[in-house]
């Protein structure tokens, strides 16, 4: 039976080809059509429930184009045909359907995910690339020729959503330009203060800026001695807190929060000018403090349109925030600067040695499984105190979401990292001696330390003895100007910092 | 792949040893070869472009060659342009250069192309150079198609052209450049194509556009149109001598011409006469000239140096604010280097020529003599004897084959480097620190007046000859 089956078919052998032959071009021209049916954006929102991203699409330059083309969903969300397209298909639809089933959308953090961080795992260059094949056309201006030249000499590191991102799905807060408003819908119509405080002992006071509405809590730091660094028992302890030392610190004062914008914004309405074109690190002096000049408009949006007011200032440079606090001094009479990272250490453990100023251990807080949650501590401890990755929704916090450490400042772990005066190296401590006051780190170095960790960081990261440093290459990456920005960083947000105020004959200091 | 095989030329004849080599079945087994479309690439380049593809790793003699597979573009050298419509250009930049161009460029195309229009800033420049045009050329360029002024670029480009011939001082050619590659011109335009960064980064820029236009851009560096540097090039791609370890180049030769200042002139009239005295307009003499050498350099190491580190001083020169002397060594990102000098001063030995040393051997060229390749004992292995067109001519032979037979050609990204690695030299002999090619890169150095007047500009009251170091 089997072989009159075999025998019949080698005679049919044509028959056979030619019917394998139709089936196969069924199969394929069916399979392509699935494709390309479950490729369109009426399927892509069968499970994509996010009308906004709907809208914003409609409202972009890829939907509206100037060539009548469309442009939809899997044009950019996934890689072009041949270069990844079936694996990114089917990976994608299965986390989405996953999604589908188990989630809710709407908890879903759309804003964070419209970010370049988050954006850049679900927009695909190659895609960009593959339309966008001719990145000098006659039509691209001169600033755009200097961009894209950038680029093509950068294109390891560079995506095109570095500049574009809001290419795909408009934003109406988005500014591709210089920023020369920034700052200025100021408070109108309220009292300005003309006098800065009168401080005549080592107790918290209100810091006023003269000529502006601004003021701001300082908090008295009693002098004191303290380990710095970590045991090489704590839990996500990395080497370059070590070896433990006892230092002593004098007597300071410390800002409760980190500069705010109100703050930063005084200083930049009091000292920034437009158009100077000689900002060039290294042609001012920092000791020039009669004629102050403050940073240039910003390009975009700096606070990343998250808001001004109480929320801390953010993506300035290191030398912007020295600066801001010679301006600070020279305004109120007293020495302001920024802390040492050892005074910062101090006043963030609030006189404890535990990872914390508060109880428990990194991995009691660590995002936890299923049975993690049912048996482990509760999170509700450390959301109390800092805003990190957990809880942040990835932007930065007011102050008055989280409570203070026992010196009664606010946000010196999470939110935003802070700068710190001192260089930065790894074995900071080691050359460090026992007993030593107020040290000040290393005599010379590339970057500066900065600490306290920020909106993005995981419990490891926002411990008090956690360090970190500064990324001037890194940082300024998709700047496109020559030279770049000295007051702005273009690749950094979660960067601020904190103004300490020195205990002196200015302060009371007898 | 875009190398033309030309009929005329000796030099496809060269043994190419390692061909047989790379198409055998160990390299390319059927896996291999139904691997995609890569593999199937590579099989074309390899196969078409042996010249070019010298793969072989340490297995050929003299221990590590290293000349990787390289894709260099090589112009056609045809020694008779193809026949086609009437190609019109435009010159702007007048001068002895500017004129001399417009000539080789008529005796290139013959019959076949014209000088329709001339720009200068300089009417008397105009009157030479539309005499010398018709009496060695015997082509009229009309009147009304000859343009005076800091603006004349613009009028030449919307003449009417097909190409522009940039000769100006190298100051305004970035501004040219990109001006004739958004009119869609073909170019040719001289060498040092930018003086400082900002004018590097605009022809870069602007180089890219033209590509992506299908435009062709020929550069003023002859030595890349010149049959026996070609000839040496290939040699060298071909192994023979090993592995190029240090490069030596000159161009050591007497003062330049320079121009008095003369009471009728103002301060801009002069400058821009007097221009291969003045930095801001010449890019001083390591650019503007020795650039020549250092691009000869890059060509065969197939890349740009990383630093310099060079000094120079201006021992008699008469007027400007230019050295007259240079020494640099220039580094590549794998540490090798290229040693530089020039000079233009009266009374001393002299030499322009550039020498490779490598593993096996050593090459030596120079733009007027014989080409040598010898072995380490000092065992010639190859001359070359120059051919009978003059480079200066060919190099317009290539640009109007390629614009006639729609070949890719564009020469302006490769100068630029040359120029830069130049004005990194400058920097550093300025400065005396070593100059990185990031630094240079990212640099906003843009020199001379911010607006072009022909008039008073305060440039001379401020300009210093740079004396690098302190006296601490």
């Amino acid at each position: 039976m089997f072989n009159r089956l075999i025998s019949f078919l080698r005679k049919k052998i044509l028959l056979v080809i030619f019917i394998g032959f139709i089936f196969g071009i069924v199969v394929s021209i069916y399979s392509y059509k699935i494709i390309e049916a479950t490729s369109t954006p009426e399927s892509c929102e069968m499970c994509h429930v996010h009308p906004q991203a709907t809208d914003s699409w409609k409202l972009s330059v890829h939907y509206n184009t100037r060539v009548g083309i469309h442009i939809k969903c899997t044009d950019c969300h996934l890689p072009p045909k041949g270069e990844g397209y079936l694996k990114e298909k089917i990976k994608a639809s299965a986390r989405d359907f996953y999604g589908y089933v188990f989630k809710d959308s709407a908890d879903f953090n759309w804003e964070a995910k419209s970010s370049l961080e988050q954006a850049q795992h679900h927009v695909f260059k190659a895609s960009c690339v593959k339309c966008h094949a001719n990145l000098f056309p006659l039509t691209l201006n001169e600033k755009g020729q200097d961009a894209h030249l950038y680029y093509t000499q950068h294109e390891e590191e560079l995506r095109c959503i570095n500049c574009h991102l809001n290419a795909g799905h408009y934003d109406p807060n988005a500014l591709h330009a210089k920023n020369v408003e920034f700052g200025n819908a100021g408070v109108q119509n309220q009292e300005k203060y003309n006098e800065p405080a009168k401080v005549e002992s080592l107790s918290n006071f209100t810091e006023s800026i003269p000529g502006t509405t601004v003021s701001f809590e300082m908090k008295a730091i009693p002098g004191g001695s303290f380990k710095i660094g970590s045991p090489e028992t704590e839990q996500m302890r990395e080497t370059d807190e070590g070896p433990q030392k006892t230092i002593n610190i004098n007597p300071f004062f410390m800002a409760e929060v980190e500069v705010t914008w109100d703050s930063y914004m005084a200083f930049y309405t009091a000292t920034a000018a437009e158009g100077r074109s000689t900002d060039t690190e290294g042609s001012r002096k920092n000791l020039d403090v009669d004629a102050i000049s403050g940073p240039t408009p910003p390009y975009g949006q700096p606070d990343q349109n998250w808001g001004l007011g109480q929320r801390p200032a953010i993506t300035m440079s290191y030398h912007s925030a020295e600066t801001y606090c010679l301006w600070l001094s020279k305004v109120t009479g007293k020495t302001y600067r920024l802390p040492t990272e050892a005074e910062w250490e101090y006043a963030a453990r609030g006189g404890t040695e535990t990872p914390y100023f508060f109880v428990g251990n990194p991995n009691d807080f660590k995002e936890k499984g299923f049975l993690g949650s049912l048996f482990g501590k509760s999170s509700d401890l450390i959301n109390q105190y800092i805003i990190f990755e957990e809880n942040s929704n990835l932007k930065t916090g007011t102050p008055d979401e989280v409570e203070a450490n026992p010196f009664g400042l606010k946000n010196m772990l999470g939110n935003a990292a802070e700068y710190c005066s001192d260089w930065y190296s790894e074995d900071t401590y080691k050359n460090l001696n026992d007993g030593a006051t107020n040290p000040t780190g290393p005599i010379s170095g590339e970057e500066h330390v900065i600490r306290g960790g920020s909106f993005k960081s995981g419990v490891g990261q926002v411990r008090s003895a956690a360090r970190d440093h500064t990324q001037s290459v890194a940082w300024l990456k998709t700047d496109p100007q020559i030279p770049k920005s000295i007051w702005w960083l273009s690749d950094c947000n979660y960067i601020s910092f904190r103004v300490v105020c020195e205990f002196d004959e200015k302060t009371g200091k007898k | 792949m875009t190398r033309r095989q030309v009929k005329n030329s000796n030099f496809d004849k060269i043994e190419l040893n390692h061909n047989t080599n790379i198409m055998s079945e160990n390299n390319f087994s059927r896996r291999k070869f139904l691997g995609g479309a890569a593999a199937i690439g590579a099989a074309g380049t390899l196969g078409f472009g042996p010249l070019t593809s010298c793969s072989s790793g340490g297995s050929q003699g003299g221990g590590n060659f290293d000349w990787q597979p390289r894709e260099y573009n090589f112009p056609p050298l045809l020694d008779q342009v193809p026949d086609g419509p009437v190609l019109k250009a435009g010159v702007i930049g007048c001068g002895g250069r500017g004129s001399g161009a417009a000539v080789n460029f008529l005796e290139a195309g013959g019959a076949t192309v014209t000088i329709s229009a001339l720009g200068d800033v300089f009417q008397d420049k105009i009157d030479s150079c539309r005499e010398k045009i018709k009496t060695e050329r015997d082509v009229d360029v009309p009147v009304e198609n000859c343009f005076v002024g800091f603006d004349a670029f613009e009028k030449v480009i919307d003449s009417g052209v097909d190409i522009v011939i940039l000769a100006t001082p190298p100051k305004f050619r970035p501004e040219h450049f990109q001006a004739a590659v958004r009119a869609q011109k073909h170019v040719f335009m001289e060498k040092p194509i930018a003086v400082d960064p900002t004018g590097i980064r605009q022809v870069l820029a602007a180089a890219k556009m033209a590509d992506s236009q299908g435009l062709k851009v020929v550069t003023g560096t002859q030595r890349r149109h010149q049959h026996k540097y070609i000839s040496v090039y290939k040699e060298l791609a071909n192994n023979a001598i090993g592995k190029i370890s240090t490069a030596e180049v000159y161009w050591n030769q007497n003062q330049l011409w320079y121009r008095d200042n003369n009471p009728d002139w103002s301060e801009m009239e002069w400058m821009i006469r007097d221009w291969v005295n003045w930095c801001w307009l010449s890019g001083d003499h390591i650019v503007e000239q020795h650039v020549h050498n250092i691009d000869v350099a890059n060509w065969f190491f197939g890349k740009h140096p990383v630093k310099a580190l060079g000094f120079g001083s201006r021992q008699r020169r008469k007027t400007g604010d230019q050295y007259d002397n240079f020494a640099t060594r220039f580094e590549l990102d794998d540490g090798r280097q290229i040693l530089s000098m020039c000079r233009q001063i009266n009374g001393c030995d002299n030499a322009v020529n550039e020498i490779f040393h490598g593993t096996k051997g050593k090459s030596f060229t120079d733009q007027g003599g014989t080409a040598v390749i010898t072995d380490l004992d000092g065992n010639q292995l190859f001359a070359f004897e120059d051919h009978d067109t003059s480079p200066y001519v060919q190099e317009h032979k290539d640009l109007i084959t390629c614009i006639r037979q729609n070949i890719p050609f564009n020469e302006a990204e490769a100068t630029a480097n040359s120029v830069m690695t130049a004005i990194m030299g400058r920097v550093s002999a300025y400065t005396g620190k070593d100059v990185t090619w990031d630094e240079m890169m990212n640099s906003d150095m843009k020199l001379g007046p911010q607006t072009y007047i022909m008039g008073s500009v305060g440039y001379i009251a401020e300009a210093k000859v740079p004396v690098p170091g302190s006296d601490e």
